[in-house]
C-alpha cells in the first residue's frame, strides 16, 4: 500500500480558505508534501515548474478554470501523467462528462469531509497508509 | 473536518476576509452590468463570487448562509448560461440580493443581528420567481417562510439534474432539519449514475516524477572589450539581435564598472547575461561572428543552466495556455456518458439559448471562452499580494518613527559638535537623512490603504435611502484608487456615510420638484476622493436645492445659537449647521438623523485631523469637502516655547506669526487680551498661562504671536516665548502612556532627546474663548 506521505501535492483554488481546508484534510489523512496556486494559470506554472504526482483543483478559477488547467496539464508531455482530482461545487453530468473527456482522475464535490476525501485519493492511487 | 478546532477556525476567519472581498467583487459587477457591462466575464465574476461564499459557507456550516446563496446563485447561473436576460428589473433585484447576502455573512461572523428573515424570504421568493421566469408578485401578506424545499425551485428547462449534495441539504435545511456539512454520500447518487469510475494512478510513477521542464534555448555570457566598441561594434545593437531569435531575459553585470575618476572612455566594463528562450545553438553564435574575439563569451543549454544552478527555468507556458483554452472553448460534441433525461419542455423554455448555441449547457463549463476577449479584466485581480499581520506593520511604523528621532538627534549632535557642513559626517549624514525619509515613507505606503473598501459600501446605502425617501438618486463615485493611511480609512466610513445621507435626504429634492426646477428628475450625488497638497480631499456634492440660508439662520436664531440682527456672511451661515445643537427633531428625519448632527460628522474629522467645509449655490447644490492628513502617524509641526516647555503647533492650523508690538495688543474687560491681525481684532491666548507654566501673564510684546485658525475657522493668536524652527514630529499618542490633557492633542520626542507636547490648537482656542465667543456675536449686533 502506498504511504500518503510520499504524495506530493498541488492544490488550486482561488479561495485562500478552501485551500487551507484542503491542506488540512490531506495532513488528516497523512500528507505531508503541498503546493498551492491560486488559479488555474498559476496552477500550470507550478504543475511545470516543480512537479507533483497530484492536483487538486477547484473546477471554478478565474483565468483558467479547473478543465483548462487539467487540459493543459494532459498537454504538456512531462506533466501528463499527473493524478487530477477535480473538485466542484456543483456536479452536473455535464462537467463530470467534460472532465472525464479531458483526462480526470477523480471529481470531490463541495463541502466534503476528511473520509470523502479520502476515498477519492484510495479510488485514485488505491488503498492508503 | 471540524478534528482540529483551532486551524478550522483559523480558516473559518481567512473565509470571512475573503468574503468582503467577494461580495465587493459581486457589487462592482453588478453596478457594472446595471452600467450596461455586458462582457460574459462580468457575469462570471458575478456567479463566480456567490459562488464561492455558497461554497465556503458549506464546508463551515453555515446553514442559512448556503441557503440563500444557492438560490441566488441557481438564478446567477440561468443568466451566466444565457437563459435569463439581465434586465433592470433583474439587476435591481439582484443588488438587493447582494444586500441581504452582506447581511447573512455579517450574521454568520457574528458581527451583526440576524438577518430580517422576512425580507430574506422575501428576496428568495422574488429570485426564485425570476429563475423560474415569473413576473414576482410581492406578497400582501408579511412575506411568507420559504413555503417549501428549495429544489422546488429549480428550473426544469433543460438544466442538468442538480443532483449534488449541497440540493438534499437545502431540501434538509428548509425541512428544519439540523444541518450537517457531511452531505456527500447520502444526498449524492453514486458516481456510478454519472458513469464515472475513478481513474487510477500509476503508483510507479511515484518515484519517477518527471523533472522540471526546461525550455529550449541558449545562455550567452556576452564582455566586450574596449577594442570591441573600437572596431564600431555596438553591445545594443548584439543584444536587440539576439532578442529577435527568442523570448529573452537581459542580466546586466556592472560589477566591473570602476569610479568616475578611474574611467577609462575606451575600455568595456559592462557584462550582460542574456537567456534566449527557443532559439537554437547556432543563431545564437551567428550573432557573435564578426567580434570573434573582441568580447568574452560563454554559451550554455538553458537545460544546463537549470541543471546545474537552480535558476528558474524560463518556459512558454503562454502557448500552452493558448491551447489548452482555444480548445475548451471551441464547440465540442459529448458522447454522453449515460443517457441525460432532458426535459421535454426544453426547447420551449429556453428558446434564446437553444437559437444562440447548440450546446446551451456548455456556456457555464467555458468561461475561458470569453477570457481570451477581455484578457485585461482578468490580469488586474493577478497582483501578488500577502497578507500580514497589523500587528507587525504598527511595529515596523514605530520602530522607523524612533529611527527618525534618533537620526534628527544625531544631526543635533553633529551640529553641535561645529562639525563643518561640507564635512563627511554631515555630508553621510544628509544621506541617511533622505533614506530615512524614504523608508518612513515605505513604511507608511504599507499601511496606505485604497479609499475603495469605504466607497464601496456607499452604493448600497444609496439605495436604501433613496427608496426610503422616494426620491430617484444616482451615485457617482470617483478616485477610489486614493490612497490613505488605514486607520483614515477606517474612520472615514461613518461620516461619509451620513454626509451622504444628508446630501440625499436635505440636498436632493424630490422627481416633481426637480422636474418643475427644470433638472432631470434623477439627482445625482457624487463621492470622490483626490490628493492635495499631502492630505487626501474628500468631496461629497449633490445637484439639489442647495442650502436654504434663511431657514438656517432661523433655526440658529430660536436655538439661541447666534443673535437675532447678527451679521453673517453666507458662508458664516452655510457653517451653522456644524454648531452643537443645531441639528435637531425638526431637521432630521429618520433617515440622516440616527441622533448624529453635522457637528458630530465635524468633531471626528477634527479628531483625524482633518477640516471640513461646505460650499453651496441655491437651487444648484452643495459641496462638502473633507480634508485629512494621509497619516497620524507623523505631521509637520512648528516647534515653539513657552516657559522653559517645548511644545509644537500643527504646522495645518497656523496661519502666519508676527512679533506684537504693544500698541497692537488691547484689553477687553481688563484682562482679556486682543491682538490687531490684518485690521481685525483677534483674541491674543498666552499659552504658557492656559497651560499652567507660570501664573502671570508676560508682556505680549516681549513674545512671538503665532496667529492659528481652527477648523471652524475661528482665528486666534497664541502667545509663545520663541520659536525653534519647523519639523517634521513622530506622533506619540498621550492618552496610552498617560492620559487626555486638555488642549494637548498627542506627544513627541525631539532631535534632542526632550518630549515635546503637541498644542491641540482647536481646543486650546475654543476653550479660551467659548463664553467671550458668544457674547462677541452678541456684542457686534
Amino acid at each position: 500500500m502506498p504511504a500518503a506521505s510520499a504524495i506530493r501535492t498541488l492544490i488550486v483554488d482561488d479561495q485562500a480558505s478552501m485551500r487551507a481546508l484542503i491542506r488540512t484534510s490531506l495532513q488528516a489523512i497523512g500528507c505531508r508534501e503541498f503546493r498551492e496556486a491560486a488559479d488555474g494559470e498559476a496552477g500550470l506554472r507550478e504543475a511545470i515548474t516543480s512537479p507533483v504526482h497530484l492536483i487538486i483543483s477547484d473546477f471554478n478559477m478565474p483565468n483558467l478554470d479547473g478543465l483548462g488547467l487539467l487540459r493543459a496539464v494532459r498537454a504538456h508531455p512531462p506533466t501528463a501523467g499527473t493524478a487530477f482530482i477535480m473538485l466542484t461545487g456543483r456536479a452536473d453530468r455535464e462537467l463530470v462528462a467534460r472532465a472525464v473527456q479531458f483526462g480526470v482522475n477523480n471529481y470531490l464535490v463541495k463541502p466534503f469531509t476528511v473520509a470523502q476525501l479520502k476515498e477519492k485519493l484510495e479510488g485514485v492511487f488505491g488503498p492508503l497508509t | 473536518m471540524t478534528d482540529a478546532v483551532d486551524p478550522f477556525e483559523a480558516i473559518k476567519v481567512v473565509f470571512f476576509q475573503e468574503c468582503d472581498e467577494l461580495l465587493g467583487d459581486l457589487e462592482a459587477g453588478l453596478l457594472a452590468i446595471e452600467g450596461g457591462d455586458t462582457d460574459l466575464e462580468t457575469v462570471n465574476a458575478v456567479f463566480r463570487a456567490v459562488h464561492s461564499v455558497k461554497g465556503g459557507a458549506g464546508a463551515f456550516g453555515l446553514e442559512d448562509l448556503v441557503r440563500f446563496a444557492h438560490v441566488f446563485e441557481t438564478l446567477l447561473d440561468e443568466v451566466r448560461a444565457g437563459r435569463k436576460t439581465c434586465d433592470d428589473t433583474m439587476v435591481k433585484t439582484l443588488l438587493r440580493a447582494s444586500d441581504v447576502l452582506s447581511d447573512h455573512i455579517a450574521a454568520a461572523r457574528g458581527q451583526a443581528d440576524p438577518v430580517d428573515e422576512a425580507r430574506s424570504a422575501g428576496l428568495v421568493a422574488e429570485l426564485e420567481a425570476l429563475t423560474r421566469g415569473d413576473v414576482y408578485v410581492a406578497p400582501a401578506a408579511p412575506a411568507p417562510m420559504m413555503d417549501g424545499p428549495v429544489m422546488a425551485a429549480l428550473p426544469v428547462d433543460g438544466l442538468p439534474a442538480m443532483d449534488e449534495a449541497n440540493d438534499g441539504n437545502a431540501n434538509a435545511v428548509a425541512a428544519e432539519v439540523p444541518f450537517e456539512p457531511v452531505p456527500m454520500m447520502p444526498g449524492l447518487p453514486e458516481a456510478d449514475e454519472f458513469g464515472f469510475r475513478p481513474v487510477a494512478f500509476d503508483l510507479k510513477a511515484l518515484d519517477t516524477l518527471p523533472p522540471p521542464a526546461v525550455a529550449s534555448g541558449w545562455r550567452v555570457v556576452f564582455r566586450p572589450k574596449g577594442r570591441m566598441y573600437a572596431h564600431a561594434n555596438e553591445a545594443g545593437l548584439m543584444l536587440r539581435e539576439l532578442g529577435r531569435l527568442g523570448q529573452a531575459t537581459v542580466t546586466l553585470d556592472a560589477s566591473e564598472l570602476p569610479d568616475l575618476e578611474a574611467m577609462s572612455a575606451e575600455e568595456g566594463y559592462l557584462a550582460w547575461t542574456v537567456d534566449i528562450v527557443g532559439a537554437s545553438e547556432s543563431d545564437v553564435r551567428d550573432v557573435f561572428d564578426f567580434v570573434g574575439s573582441d568580447c568574452d563569451t560563454t554559451f550554455t543549454a538553458l537545460a544546463d543552466v537549470a541543471a546545474s544552478a537552480e535558476a528558474a527555468p524560463a518556459f512558454d507556458i503562454a502557448a500552452l495556455l493558448a491551447r489548452a483554452q482555444a480548445e475548451v472553448a471551441a464547440p465540442m460534441t459529448l458522447e454522453p456518458i449515460v443517457s441525460m433525461a432532458v426535459a421535454p419542455s426544453a426547447a420551449g423554455a429556453a428558446p434564446a439559448a437553444t437559437t444562440a448555441t447548440p450546446r446551451p449547457a456548455a456556456a457555464p463549463a467555458t468561461p475561458s471562452a470569453s477570457l481570451s476577449a477581455s484578457p485585461s479584466v482578468t490580469a488586474a485581480s493577478a497582483a501578488p499580494t500577502i497578507r500580514v499581520d497589523l500587528d507587525r506593520v504598527d511595529r515596523l511604523i514605530n520602530v522607523v518613527g524612533e529611527l527618525v528621532i534618533q537620526q534628527a538627534m544625531l544631526a543635533q549632535r553633529v551640529v553641535e559638535s561645529g562639525l563643518a557642513r561640507s564635512s563627511g559626517i554631515s555630508v553621510g549624514l544628509e544621506d541617511l537623512e533622505l533614506l530615512t525619509r524614504e523608508i518612513q515613507d515605505s513604511v507608511m505606503a504599507i499601511r496606505a490603504q485604497p479609499v475603495k473598501s469605504v466607497f464601496q459600501r456607499m452604493p448600497r446605502l444609496v439605495r436604501e435611502v433613496a427608496e426610503m425617501t422616494g426620491k430617484r438618486v444616482r451615485l457617482v463615485t470617483a478616485g477610489e484608487d486614493t490612497e490613505v493611511d488605514k486607520t483614515v480609512v477606517e474612520r472615514l466610513a461613518e461620516p461619509i456615510t451620513h454626509m451622504l445621507r444628508n446630501a440625499i435626504d436635505h440636498g436632493l429634492e424630490g422627481p416633481d420638484d426637480r422636474v418643475a426646477a427644470g433638472k432631470p428628475a434623477e439627482g445625482t450625488v457624487r463621492l470622490a476622493a483626490l490628493h492635495r497638497s499631502g492630505r487626501i480631499v474628500i468631496e461629497i456634492s449633490d445637484d439639489g436645492r442647495g442650502i436654504n440660508r434663511e431657514r438656517v439662520r432661523g433655526i440658529a436664531v430660536s436655538r439661541g445659537l447666534i443673535a437675532e440682527d447678527a451679521s453673517l456672511s453666507d458662508e458664516e451661515v452655510d457653517n451653522l449647521i456644524f454648531l452643537p445643537g443645531f441639528s435637531t427633531a425638526d431637521t432630521v428625519s429618520d433617515i440622516s438623523g440616527r441622533g448624529v448632527g453635522m457637528d458630530v460628522v465635524r468633531r471626528s474629522i477634527q479628531a483625524l485631523g482633518g477640516r471640513i467645509t461646505i460650499a453651496s449655490v441655491p437651487g444648484k447644490g452643495s459641496v462638502f469637502t473633507l480634508s485629512l492628513p494621509l497619516t497620524l502617524a507623523v505631521m509637520d509641526g512648528m516647534v515653539v516655547s513657552a516657559a522653559e516647555q517645548t511644545l509644537v503647533a500643527p504646522l495645518t492650523a497656523i496661519v502666519e506669526s508676527l512679533l506684537p508690538r504693544a500698541a497692537d495688543v488691547h484689553y477687553v474687560g481688563g484682562h482679556d487680551a486682543v491682538i490687531t491681525f490684518r485690521e481685525k481684532f483677534v483674541p491674543l491666548i498666552d499659552v504658557a498661562q492656559v497651560m499652567g507654566f507660570r501664573a502671570d501673564p508676560v508682556p505680549p510684546s516681549t513674545g512671538v504671536a503665532v496667529i492659528v485658525e481652527t477648523e471652524a475657522g475661528v482665528r486666534a493668536a497664541l502667545l509663545f516665548d520663541a520659536i525653534q524652527g519647523q519639523r517634521q514630529v513622530v506622533i506619540k499618542s498621550l492618552e496610552t502612556n498617560y492620559q487626555q490633557v486638555p488642549g494637548i492633542a498627542a506627544a513627541t520626542i525631539l532631535g534632542d532627546g526632550r518630549v515635546a507636547l503637541i498644542l491641540d490648537v482647536d481646543a486650546l482656542v475654543t476653550n479660551a474663548r467659548r463664553k467671550p465667543a458668544r457674547a462677541d456675536l452678541k456684542m457686534a449686533s
